[in-house]
């Protein structure tokens, strides 16, 4: 019977050739919304790999008129000691303007044994790690015998360390154009772009707080139940250090929540356009299939009347659809395949993968709720009366 | 052959009832050839698509093949049609996006056959038509008389004990018409099949074995 069908649909190919091509488009459109939610979900169901609640920033433009590194150096280390006094406060840390949930990026290329990765780079102290619960996966984090060395300590995440060293250990390897750069350490993946983000590849310097750049952030632990005065209180703290200084504190979970906004918006707008279309071709192949029905009354009768039931006369028409259906993810799947294969957009290939079998089945399920009511159309024919009408 | 007892066959709507047979019983023995006549609107399809299992009756009862047929089910109709039932139409219904040959092949898809056999049974009965050298041919490209005879190879193919033809020559010239009666004589002939024909020609009914005449739904003759 397939090779029935078959043969009555390539004799209709011309008629068939628009419906297959707009099964065709909707299953493009379809794959490119799942391949951004499988890769958003998948994103989500990784651990975030740092603490966020009860962690503030301090964002302030430094206005200190002395160049003099020791004093620089002194101012900071005092202003963290007063922050660090208070009693609400747990862990006080300078850092870079890349701080968790921003779209502040600081990237630079770096290439080993042949290998090129841009990972991103942030400046950060020794209680960096302790502020956000940042877990080691070897080595350690920055300390203070990480002064006066020759070779500048960097520690950097998972994902960098599998880009260049795949399962071997990353703990003291020099890297850098003239090896300059030291891993002392790994860490667990941190999600820094929030919660549909990939983590990417992150490498964090030692913050050199005698220099003025770079410089422009505080993350402030504080204990669980901090209030508004106390952040009035820490506002004026750090106001009356700093004279002259623009003081704005932010905190943590509303700027995750600000950031997953954002990274939803692109998937939220292609699934609106992608909705609207399928609507559009649900019911395109609605019509199609009502009047290929009506045009075929004839064809039906006589189907009936020459050993057909009711039930296989519907099959035939689901099957028809199904395997148009069928030849469309054929050529989609042809196309689909290339993302993994050419490695577009860098994503993992086992999210193109994922997303290629939820569309197959997505646009087959499509097909059979459009395709069903007319089949059951078509089996209430009546053959006297179809085969009485030509 | 087939025996039809007291058949009624009334269409009702919401408004008006038409009574299109009244008390029609009919024995049409085994390879016999009879032909229905009337004029248009007295029930000869009607009652023809009864004897064909594609329509049901009011009232009444039929045996084909010592066979009841009032209670079957929707399958074993289908079944009851494919294997011992082969239909011609006035209008040939052929599928004009099959070739001839896949045409012809059509009921047998409904029985479990192979592709070969398929192909063997329908090449078979497009001989016994004459039709061997327009297998490839789409509806499309063949003349009226042509279609008629692929129809007709589509109705032997699987080898039925009976044929109803509805008009079988309705479409046709005289000389195509008396082509596709000869085939039709032959076919009762040499294969013993029963052939039920409608018609409106009374050269045609004249050539068959037994008359039949109907009027308003009752059987004059």
């Amino acid at each position: 019977m397939f090779r029935h069908l078959f043969t009555l649909i390539w004799n209709k190919k011309k008629q068939n050739f628009l419906l297959i091509t707009e099964m065709l488009i909707s299953f493009l459109v379809v794959f490119a919304v799942f391949t951004l939610v499988v890769f958003n979900y998948r994103n989500y169901r990784k651990p975030m790999g740092l603490e966020y609640e009860n962690v503030w920033v301090v964002n302030y433009n430094n206005t200190l008129k002395t160049t003099n590194a020791d004093s620089v150096m002194l101012f900071y280390e005092g202003l963290k000691q007063i922050i660090k006094s208070m009693p609400q406060v747990r862990e006080v840390s300078y850092t870079s303007a890349n701080i968790p949930f921003t779209q502040n990026s600081m990237m630079n290329g770096l290439d080993y044994k042949g290998k090129h990765i841009n990972p991103n780079y942030c400046q950060s102290d020794e209680e960096y790690k302790n502020v956000l619960q940042i877990k080691m996966k070897e080595g350690r984090w920055f300390g203070k015998e990480d002064m006066n060395v020759s070779k500048r300590p960097i520690v950097i995440n998972s994902t960098m360390k599998e880009q260049l060293f795949g399962k071997e250990s990353a703990t003291g390897k020099l890297i850098g154009d003239s090896k300059d750069l030291k891993i002392i350490g790994v860490i667990d993946d941190v999600k820094m772009k929030g919660d549909y983000t990939d983590a990417g590849a992150w490498l964090y310097v030692k913050i050199d707080t005698s220099s003025m750049p770079g410089i422009g952030r505080i993350l402030v632990s504080v204990v669980p139940g901090t209030d508004a005065a106390f952040e009035s209180r820490l506002y004026k703290t750090i106001a009356n250090t700093m004279k002259d200084s623009n003081i704005e504190i932010e905190h943590l979970t509303n700027k995750l929540k600000d950031i997953n906004y954002f990274a939803l918006v692109p998937m939220i707008i292609l699934s609106i356009v992608a909705g609207f279309l399928i609507i559009n071709v649900a019911l395109g192949l609605f019509g199609v299939l009502w009047y290929n029905i009506n045009k075929r009354r004839s064809e039906i009768g006589l189907r009936r009347a020459i050993g057909a039931t009711s039930g296989s006369v519907s099959a035939q028409l689901v099957s028809e659809a199904l395997i148009l259906a069928t030849l469309s993810l054929i050529a989609g799947s042809f196309f689909a395949i290339q993302f993994p294969l050419l490695n577009v957009f860098d994503l993992p290939a086992g999210v193109y993968l994922t997303a290629l079998a939820l569309s197959v089945v997505f646009i087959y399920i499509l097909v059979l709720i459009c395709s069903l009511y007319p089949g059951r159309q078509a089996a209430a024919i009546y053959p006297a009366v179809a085969l009485h009408e030509d | 052959m087939i025996r039809l007892q007291d058949i009624e066959k009334v269409y009702r709507t919401d408004t008006v009832e038409t009574l299109a047979l009244s008390s029609i019983s009919l024995d049409i023995a085994k390879g016999e050839f009879l032909s229905i006549m009337g004029p248009s609107g007295c029930g000869k399809s009607t009652l023809l698509n009864i004897m064909g299992l594609l329509d049901a009756p009011t009232k009444g009862d039929i045996r084909i093949d010592d066979q009841k047929t009032v209670r079957l089910s929707d399958k074993q109709l289908a079944q009851f049609r494919n294997k011992k039932l082969g239909f011609i139409f006035q209008s040939y219904h052929l599928i004009n996006d099959l070739k001839v040959l896949d045409n012809v092949e059509l009921p047998m898809l409904y029985r479990s056959s192979t592709a070969k056999e398929r192909t063997q049974l329908a090449t078979e009965a497009l001989r016994k038509v004459g039709l061997s050298n327009r297998v490839k041919h789409f509806p499309a490209q063949l003349s009226g008389g042509q279609k008629q005879r692929v129809a007709i190879a589509r109705a032997i193919v699987g080898k039925p004990e009976i044929i109803l033809a509805d008009e079988p020559t309705g479409n046709l010239d005289s000389a195509m018409g008396n082509e596709i009666m000869d085939i039709l004589l032959q076919l009762n002939k040499t294969e013993g099949t029963t052939i039920v024909m409608v018609t409106h020609d009374e050269n045609m009914a004249r050539k068959t074995h037994r008359l039949v005449r109907l009027f308003d739904g009752s059987q004059v003759q």
